[in-house]
């Protein structure tokens, strides 16, 4: 609702320049956990009670445990923490712009504003929409779209977490979806868009990943194109919503301080009236052609500054091979004994630079970043950038970089269990992705990284013809119209 | 830790009843001349160090203005000990953070690290404070980063708005008064290694330096630390205090053209004349809340909601913790859009400035600020923030607990006066910076 179409963690990223793109997301060692368990119906672990009667529990891991709704197939996480009386409820939908097309570009964005507009129980009409709920109690919320997943979140004190659970249930199925709001809300989502148009690098980013992927949809940025932000149909929204937005396509993630049994009931009192989906959700059945040679991008727009980024395409986020992509990364960016920081910004050559990866559930996208000092040319930086990759090829990492970075994902272990929203904003990440349980899992399979593996990935995945090349070139601005 | 969690419990649920417990579970020392507060949260084997020092921006005064961010910057870049790279490796092979960043009037000191690696940190800090190396090759990368980075400021709409704005509302000396990004790059260019370490040695010390240690901590381990490692380090200043507060200047429109940004920032607004602390602080707030908070807000309300003007519009005060602040309306729209939403936001201004505010509406906000106030509590660093920010305000540690008494204790006619003493909607200034259309001015 309050952001960008594009990931926070991508926008964190352009803006720090500097560690790993998904840091907040990934950069997590795990706690000793459990094994994955099969699905297992009223499982005995956690004791069955009266709430969790109606639920499957599927599996435990790492203090998260996994419940599926028997009536409708809603999944549900449960992440119990007592250090203080407050809860983050959140509802990924397992919707994004990777499910939109040509003429629809936005529309998972676009509903998503939509989502505030009330519902038949929960409107400004009767003074209890969700926004005068949550603003009553204090609430921290908003709500996000990225390209695999749309996203609405609240943290508010332990005793109003029904009031948020009736209302986040009632949008499932009974939101108003009127043309008014939508011709209201459009000039706001366009607003929005230009919000983004006004920062070059947000625009060269879009213009790499419009050259990187050419068949898959994450091709167009999440908040879309501005002609189909502009003229989207409301029947077209209402068809969207009515293809995605059912409890089987739903993962309800509660964080906090709460009775399990209590709020499986609660869930089940107020998401149990639905049933499953009619038609079986559309699955994305399109593949990214093999690219064959490098691809170039060039924005040029008043600036001051240069940027550059080289991407490329590298496995979904749940591939093997992630965690030591991940590694590599951290070596090349992780503060001021990274190899960027030394080679690019301690020489003078950028005012920050950086390498990460936007996790998403297709094939991936890795980029190399950097942010021109003044009087550099673009050329000089992009050697630069493409030599540090090609040194981890030729030569490898070493082992005490490897165990450096091991030891910061410890100490991330520790830092992400302090507040309940960042622990259900990253498990909507991963469930974004595609499997929760990387949230436990991945740090796990960094930890088991070797310098081999880093070489092995950098060689794999880092040619030149597989690359997307952007530059953003500042130009003199034209004389302005302005007084 | 199981007292910390049924003591919110209590505060969030109903009264004050269990207040004097949270800042009984707060301890205030001055080890080596450093006023300490720690407090002992739930979290597991994390500690939150955050500290601030009167070495800001404007202490620069006469002096060259590019200073004060340029020391700062210089603070981990060496120590006469240990190289940068010497000290990154300390830090990364724990996992632990430090970073310096430069205010309005502080130098503030943000850190974090494992319970075990409290030594390294404290140790770290006090080394990067007390003797850093301070090389003449470091001072010249340091300038170069910051003329970059000023630069790359120029073609933001947000921070040429901000600086306009700044520059017409507060007068010449005052400490919240902006310098241009024109005179900050000269000035960093010119600026010399000497000039540097005359301002570390003068503003640099303990005098007025507050650190906050919090999380899986002991007052007494904190306290120990902070001793050993500052000890014998003299000095520092104390913050600008105006003697008279800013008045509201008379009405202007400012246009900053930019080339190429379909995005204009608005800002409107004026000097509120007023500290965080003083009385009428706390009902303006609340009645500028109650115009621009979210988005129940007024504004949000019309402007975005009815009239699909804006992604945000919001009304804040801001810049009062030490000097008297600024209140301001901020706002972004297309340029076809740009008059359209000034005049929405100017008649939302005029009718909450005439009729004031409803008793629901302030019963309804009441509420709401003081639910979000304990939601910031549960974590460590927002715990850590508001203990720090609480000190720079002047208030002791009762304050944690009397916030929100005092917040409840605020009332209809108090808000509307408050509103109708401070605020003017004939003589605010107005900032457009971006692609402002002819047609517009």
């Amino acid at each position: 609702m309050f952001e960008k179409g594009n990931s926070t963690a991508r926008a964190v990223y352009l803006a720090s320049a500097a560690a790993l793109l998904f840091l907040s997301v990934t950069a997590q060692s795990a706690p000793v956990a459990p094994a994955a368990k099969p699905p297992n119906k009223h499982a005995a672990v956690p004791a069955e009670t009266a709430g969790s009667a109606d639920f499957s529990h599927i599996k435990s891991l790492g203090g998260i445990d996994e419940y599926r709704l028997d009536g409708n197939g809603l999944t549900v996480l449960l992440v119990p923490d007592h250090s203080a009386p407050v809860v983050t409820f959140e509802v990924t939908y397992q919707v994004g712009s990777r499910n939109e097309v040509t003429g629809t570009t936005g529309a998972t964005h676009i509903l998503e504003h939509l989502m505030f507009k009330g519902s038949d129980a929960f409107n400004d009409v009767k003074g209890n929409s969700i926004k005068q709920m949550l603003e009553r109690v204090g609430g921290q919320f908003n709500a996000t779209t990225s390209f695999d997943r749309t996203n609405y979140f609240a943290t508010i004190g332990r005793e109003n977490l029904e009031s948020y659970i009736a209302i986040e249930a009632d949008r499932m199925r009974h939101l108003w979806l009127h043309e008014s709001d939508r011709q209201a809300e459009m000039t706001v989502v366009r607003n929005e868009y230009e919000r983004g148009k006004n920062d070059p690098e947000n625009v060269l980013l879009e213009e790499v990943m419009e050259a990187a992927y050419v068949a898959l949809p994450y091709h167009h940025p999440t908040i879309g194109w501005k002609s189909d932000i502009e003229h989207v149909p409301i029947a077209k929204l209402r068809e969207f919503y009515d293809t995605f937005y059912w409890p089987n396509n739903a993962v309800v993630t509660v964080v906090g301080d709460i009775d399990s049994d209590s709020v499986l009931g609660l869930i089940k009192k107020y998401y149990g009236v639905y049933p499953r989906s009619p038609a079986p959700i559309p699955a994305v059945y399109t593949e990214e052609p093999a690219q064959s040679g490098e691809r170039r991008v060039v924005v040029k727009r008043p600036g001051e500054l240069g940027t550059i980024i080289v991407a490329h395409k590298v496995p979904n986020g749940r591939d093997a091979d992630q965690a030591a992509l991940e590694m590599l990364d951290a070596i090349l960016s992780s503060g001021k004994n990274g190899r960027l920081y030394r080679t690019l910004v301690d020489q003078g050559l950028a005012l920050s630079a950086g390498a990460g990866i936007d996790l998403l559930h297709d094939l991936s996208l890795h980029t190399l970043y950097a942010a021109l000092t003044p009087g550099t040319s673009h050329e000089q930086v992009e050697n630069a950038l493409v030599a540090e990759l090609n040194k981890i090829k030729t030569n490898g990492v070493t082992p005490a970089e490897v165990a450096t970075v091991k030891q910061q994902f410890t100490a991330e272990d520790a830092y992400k269990r302090d507040g309940t929203a960042a622990v259900a904003s990253e498990l909507s990440e991963w469930i974004g992705v595609g499997d929760w349980t990387l949230y436990v899992t991945f740090p796990q399979k960094v930890q088991q990284v070797s310098p081999a593996d880093v070489q092995r990935v950098a060689k794999q995945y880092f040619g030149a013809d597989q690359s997307t090349v952007g530059w953003f070139v500042p130009v003199a601005p034209k004389t302005e119209k302005g007084s | 830790m199981i007292r910390l969690s049924l003591m919110m419990m209590s505060l969030l649920t109903a009264s004050g009843t269990a207040a004097a417990a949270m800042a009984d579970l707060a301890h205030r020392s001055r080890p080596a001349g450093i006023d300490l507060i720690t407090y002992h949260s739930n979290v597991k084997d994390v500690v939150i160090v955050l500290g601030v020092l009167p070495a800001g921006d404007a202490m620069a005064e006469a002096g060259n203005i590019a200073i004060p961010t340029l020391s700062g910057m210089m603070l981990d870049r060496g120590t006469k000990a240990l190289d940068k790279f010497a000290i990154s490796d300390k830090l990364d092979n724990v996992g632990a953070e430090i970073g310096f960043q430069v205010g309005e009037q502080s130098l503030e000191i943000r850190a974090k690290c494992l319970k075990k690696d409290l030594p390294l940190i404290i140790e770290t800090i006090a080394a990067e404070l007390r003797t850093p190396a301070l090389l003449a090759g470091e001072f010249n990368k340091a300038k170069q980063q910051f003329v970059g980075e000023l630069q790359a400021s120029a073609q933001n709409s947000g921070a040429l708005a901000s600086e306009a704005f700044g520059r017409a509302v507060f007068p010449q000396g005052h400490p919240n008064r902006p310098h241009t990004l024109k005179e900050y790059i000269a000035a960093a260019k010119s600026a010399s290694l000497e000039e540097l370490k005359a301002f570390q040695a003068k503003y640099n010390g303990p005098a007025h330096m507050t650190m906050v240690i919090a999380g899986d901590v002991s007052d007494a381990d904190a306290q120990s630390e902070i001793g050993k490692a500052f000890s014998g380090w003299l000095g520092g200043q104390d913050y600008l205090r105006p003697a008279k507060p800013a008045v509201a200047a008379a009405a202007a429109e400012f246009t900053v053209p930019l080339a190429d940004k379909p995005s204009v920032t608005m800002l409107l607004g004026q000097a509120s004349g007023l500290r965080y602390s003083d009385a009428d602080s706390l009902p303006l707030r609340l009645g500028t809340a109650i115009l621009g908070r979210g988005f129940t807000g007024r504004l949000m309300g019309t402007v975005r909601d009815k009239e699909g003007l804006t992604y945000n519009i919001g009304a804040s005060m801001g810049d009062d913790s030490i000097a008297d602040g600024v209140w301001e309306i901020s706002a972004s729209f297309a340029p076809a859009l740009l008059n359209k939403g000034v005049e929405s936001t100017r008649r939302e201004v005029a009718k909450w400035w005439k009729d004031g505010v409803t008793e629901q509406e302030l019963a309804v906000r009441k509420q709401g600020v003081i639910g979000s106030y304990y939601v910031s509590l549960s974590t460590t660093l927002g715990l850590a923030e508001t203990i720090l920010v609480n000190t720079q305000r002047g208030y002791d540690l009762g304050w944690l607990d009397g916030y929100p008494k005092a917040l409840k204790a605020v009332t209809r006619d108090e808000v509307d006066a408050a509103i109708k003493a401070h605020i003017n909607p004939n003589t605010m200034v107005l900032v457009e910076a971006g692609s402002v259309p002819a047609a517009a001015k």
